[in-house]
This record gives C-alpha cells, sequence and structure tokens, in this order.
C-alpha cells in the first residue's frame, strides 16, 4: 500500500474519527478494532473503535463507554497507563472510540513507517526472547503494578492484565485496553483471558495482581503460564539462579490461589519488586525469622513453664 | 502425547460451546470437570490417528455428545465393557467420521453407531493392536497430566515445584534443597507426601468417571 492510498482498505461504512486519518487496522480485540492514524499535524495515534454490533445488550456497551469516560482523567496522571487523549463516537451508527498514544515500534522503536508499522507489546517481546532477565522483569514489574495501585486507589479495575495488554511508550511500559476496564465490584459480562483469570475470577484488585503475578512468572521464567508454578530447568549462573528464584517468591505471593494469602494491595507488590531491585536479598529475608531466634523463642518458652511449674510447687507445698 | 501440540487455549472455546449444547443435563459441574479430564486425552488421540487440529477439536466435541447422551445406558449395560474401552470406541467412530467427511462420505448416525457396539466395530475401523497401544498410552499419560494439575492447584506452590525439581524434572535431592533454600529432610518430605497425594488423586480420577449423573 502506498501512502497515497492509506485509506483504500477500510471497510465500508468507514467510522469517522474527529481531526484523525485511519490509516491501517493494526490490532482486533476485545470487543473493538484498534486503527493506525495519523493526526491533523502529522503525529501518528492509536484509535481504538468499539462497536455496538458486537455486544448482544446494549447495557454491557454503555458500560464499557461509562468506564471509558472515568478512566480517560485518570490515565494520563500515571506514567504506567496509556494516555487517553480524546473519546468521540456516533450512537447512530452504533460505535464509539478513543485516541491513544502510539506504541513503539517493534523494531524501529519511535520510527514509525505505516505500512510496516507493528505495535511493540511485552507479548511480542515474549515471542522474541521468550524469556527476561530478573532485572528487565523488575523494570517492567514496578511501573505496572504501580499502575495498577494508582487504578484500584481511584475505584477502577483492569480486568485484562496481559502482555498483550502492556506497550511500550518510548522504551516505557505502560498498561492499555481501557476496554475491561470497569468499577470496582460491578459486574461484566466479558472478562479477561483464561490462564491470567484468578480462580476466585476477575472483578477485584487481588484479580489484577493474581495477573500480573502471572505475567511475571511467564517473562521470569520463559515458560507459558499454564506451567505454573514448575520453574525452569535452565536457569542459568549461580547467581542467576538465585536471582530467579528469589524473584519467584513475590510471583508465588501474588498468584497464590486463596487470595487472602496475595498481596492485599498492588503497591505492596511493587515495593517487593523495588526492594528486590536494590538488594541482592530477598523482599521477604527481613521478614524471616531466622533459626536462633526461633531456638531462642522456644528456649525462652520452656524457661517460663518451668518457671510457672516452680512456682506452683512452692505455693502447693506452703499450703 | 509429546508430539501433539494441545491447543488449549482454543479447547476453551469449544468446552463453553460443548457445555451450552449439554445445557439440558442436569449437572454442568460434572460435564466441565469430565471435559477437563478428557478432551486432552481424545484431541490428542485423533491428531495420532491423522486428523488436523480443528477435526480433531470436532472429535472432541462429538465424542462428548456421544457420552452425554449414552452415559446411562453404559450405565446399565455392563456388556458395553470398561469405561477405558467404550470412551475408546466412541472416540474412534468420530474419527472415523471425520474421515468420512474428508472423502465427502456420509457420516454413520449416532443412533447405528449404538447398534455396532453391541455387534462389534465399523468395518472402516478396525481395532488395531497398534491403535489399542496408543490409546493405552494416551490413556495412561492423560491420566497423569490431569491428576498433576489437580495437584498442583491444590498444594501449596513452594511444595509443587519442590515436587516437580526432585521427582518430575530428577534433579538430585541436594541439588533441589540447594537452590529453592530449604532443608534435604523438607525436600524428602514434602515428596513422600505430594506423591501420596497424587496417587490418591489417580485413583479418585480413575473411579470417578462414571459418576456423572
Amino acid at each position: 500500500m502506498s501512502p497515497t492510498d492509506e485509506s483504500a482498505d477500510l471497510p465500508a461504512p468507514q467510522p469517522i474519527v474527529a481531526e484523525h486519518q485511519l490509516i491501517r487496522l493494526i490490532g482486533v480485540g476485545s470487543g473493538g478494532e484498534v486503527w493506525l492514524a495519523r493526526n491533523a499535524i502529522g503525529v501518528y495515534r492509536a484509535v481504538k473503535i468499539v462497536f455496538r454490533k458486537t455486544f448482544p445488550f446494549p447495557k454491557p456497551y454503555e458500560d464499557e463507554f461509562q468506564g471509558l469516560l472515568r478512566f480517560e482523567p485518570l490515565s494520563r496522571q500515571h506514567d504506567g497507563l496509556v494516555d487517553i487523549l480524546q473519546i468521540g463516537g456516533d450512537a447512530e451508527a452504533g460505535y464509539f472510540y478513543y485516541v491513544m498514544e502510539l506504541a513503539d515500534d517493534a523494531h524501529t522503536s519511535q520510527t514509525i513507517d505505516p505500512d510496516y508499522y507493528r505495535p511493540r507489546t511485552l507479548a511480542v517481546d515474549l515471542a522474541e526472547r521468550r524469556q527476561l532477565p530478573i532485572g528487565e522483569c523488575i523494570r517492567l514489574g514496578a511501573p505496572i503494578a504501580s499502575a495498577l495501585g494508582f487504578m484500584h486507589r481511584h475505584g477502577l479495575i483492569h480486568r485484562d492484565v496481559k502482555p498483550g495488554n502492556i506497550i511500550f511508550v518510548n522504551g516505557f511500559p505502560k498498561l492499555v485496553d481501557a476496554g475491561l476496564v470497569t468499577e470496582m465490584f460491578k459486574t461484566r459480562s466479558r472478562v479477561g483471558t483464561e490462564g491470567y483469570i484468578a480462580p476466585e475470577g476477575p472483578g477485584t484488585a487481588r484479580a489484577d495482581i493474581y495477573a500480573l503475578g502471572k505475567v511475571l512468572y511467564e517473562i521470569s521464567t520463559g515458560k507459558d503460564r499454564n506451567d505454573y508454578p514448575e520453574l525452569p530447568v535452565q536457569m542459568g549462573s549461580p547467581s542467576a539462579t538465585r536471582d530467579l528464584v528469589q524473584f519467584n517468591k513475590i510471583v508465588l505471593k501474588a498468584c497464590r490461589a486463596n487470595p487472602r494469602l496475595r498481596y492485599a494491595e498492588a503497591e505492596e507488590m511493587m515495593s517487593d519488586l523495588l526492594a528486590f531491585q536494590f538488594s541482592p536479598r530477598s523482599p521477604f529475608e527481613s521478614r524471616e525469622i531466622p533459626h536462633w531466634a526461633t531456638w531462642l523463642g522456644f528456649g525462652g518458652l520452656l524457661a517460663m513453664i518451668g518457671l510457672i511449674v516452680c512456682l506452683l510447687v512452692r505455693m502447693w507445698s506452703l499450703h | 502425547m509429546n508430539n501433539v501440540t494441545l491447543p488449549s487455549e482454543v479447547l476453551l472455546p469449544t468446552r463453553y460451546s460443548l457445555l451450552s449444547r449439554l445445557e439440558d443435563w442436569d449437572d454442568q459441574e460434572s460435564w466441565k470437570e469430565f471435559f477437563d479430564t478428557y478432551w486432552r486425552l481424545i484431541y490428542s488421540f485423533a491428531v495420532k490417528s491423522g486428523l488436523t487440529g480443528a477435526e480433531a477439536e470436532d472429535v472432541v466435541q462429538e465424542t462428548i455428545i456421544s457420552v452425554a447422551k449414552d452415559i446411562q445406558k453404559f450405565k446399565r449395560d455392563r456388556n458395553l465393557g470398561s469405561f477405558k474401552g467404550w470412551l475408546r470406541n466412541l472416540t474412534r467412530w468420530r474419527v472415523a467420521d471425520q474421515l468420512r467427511k474428508r472423502q465427502q462420505l456420509p457420516t454413520v448416525p449416532l443412533e447405528i453407531a449404538e447398534q455396532e457396539s453391541s455387534e462389534g466395530l465399523p468395518v472402516e475401523m478396525p481395532v488395531s493392536a497398534e491403535s489399542e497401544l496408543v490409546w493405552d498410552d494416551e490413556w495412561r499419560a492423560n491420566l497423569l497430566k490431569v491428576a498433576l494439575d489437580n495437584l498442583k492447584r491444590t498444594v501449596k506452590e513452594e511444595h509443587f515445584q519442590m515436587f516437580d525439581l526432585y521427582v518430575l524434572k530428577q534433579w538430585p535431592a541436594d541439588k533441589v534443597a540447594t537452590t529453592l533454600g530449604v532443608t534435604l529432610s523438607r525436600v524428602y518430605l514434602v515428596k513422600f507426601r505430594l506423591a501420596a497425594l497424587l496417587k490418591k488423586e489417580i485413583q479418585r480420577l480413575e473411579s470417578r468417571e462414571l459418576q456423572i449423573k
């Protein structure tokens, strides 16, 4: 396709996105299409168009739009969320859209060639590299955990955290796909992606944390999410093995089957990730009771019981 | 089974559409568990019989529908043999259906297939010793896989990791202990406990096969 006939392959009727020219369909998913678009001053953007016809009933479509309206101002207040720049739509034609900042190109980063553009998502990185070093896992996990914590604090949940919904903008990871964002505890007809859904089901902050834990499991071990909690047979050098095993403790705490045993808040998970980054020891080590302390406590308990017994014997003999 | 790619994500929509087709049956939870227990076995056997992934998915759907239709009859009539053999026959007939579809031949209706079950297998699908062996291998591998999946979901994750590395990946116990930062005795203890649980789960799966209402 040459730049002169960029719009030639648009389906009819063509959705109209104010002040933007739709160039090429670059993705389809969660009830809509994602297009590469160019604004009036020539800046490339991503536009998600959500069609009414993809929903069996009007209510979920309207709920999705309401969720988007709530998410839109928040999206620009946190670096770990993709910026939503414009919202619009046509109720009569049965669609709404939102304009977002564009992900880096998978191979040329910020240099965008519309004919060959392919968005860089974590899923793309994972397909090419299979496993990421622990340092990179932390640099990716901490901002996403922080972004989730920010959403949760504002009463919103993501519901579909997965590698395909983490994009890179200027090399920085961001959560994308506001399509499933909803208010906490509100039921929705569409749910997340199998394998990232918590055993108790989606729709809570702890379920988002579970999904992020599964993402970190995949990128740190190079294994499929359905293999969880298996560890890879080849773990590399002794230091790489030690890092993986310690990092795995954070993953295990995020993915506990019982939600009450998981991180209560995403920020707590972020703190553990950052603590691990700045200290070679596990963030859990400082909280673990050393053996000597256990024995000391046990000895103390025995001494106290002995003392009580002596006192009782003494009192009995006095009487 | 190792050579067959099992697209769990692809099969999940199959499960949902299948369960909606089975909605007249009372016990949806049991059918869900039945599907999760046997889809790999049926899919894998179908692929090893020369079908494509899409055809094998159809075989999974049609076989489980056949089971749903005939399970009561099977329970009443012990002459039909073991559940394992009965499921093998149903699967083979549905595989034969797919092969007929390829050649644009009419498929065998379920009622006729039922009649054939008392008279022997259809002429098109003779029971070869090789086919029997493939089914037996797949059956054993599937049972172990399902039991391990269930075990994984019920025990503490750290314990499964120890068991996986020591028993399934066959690492030396001291290497497991050093790598995971636990004592050697803990590795042995966890192995002992989980091996017992796994054995129990396999027994449960074997005895559970006919508990669908």
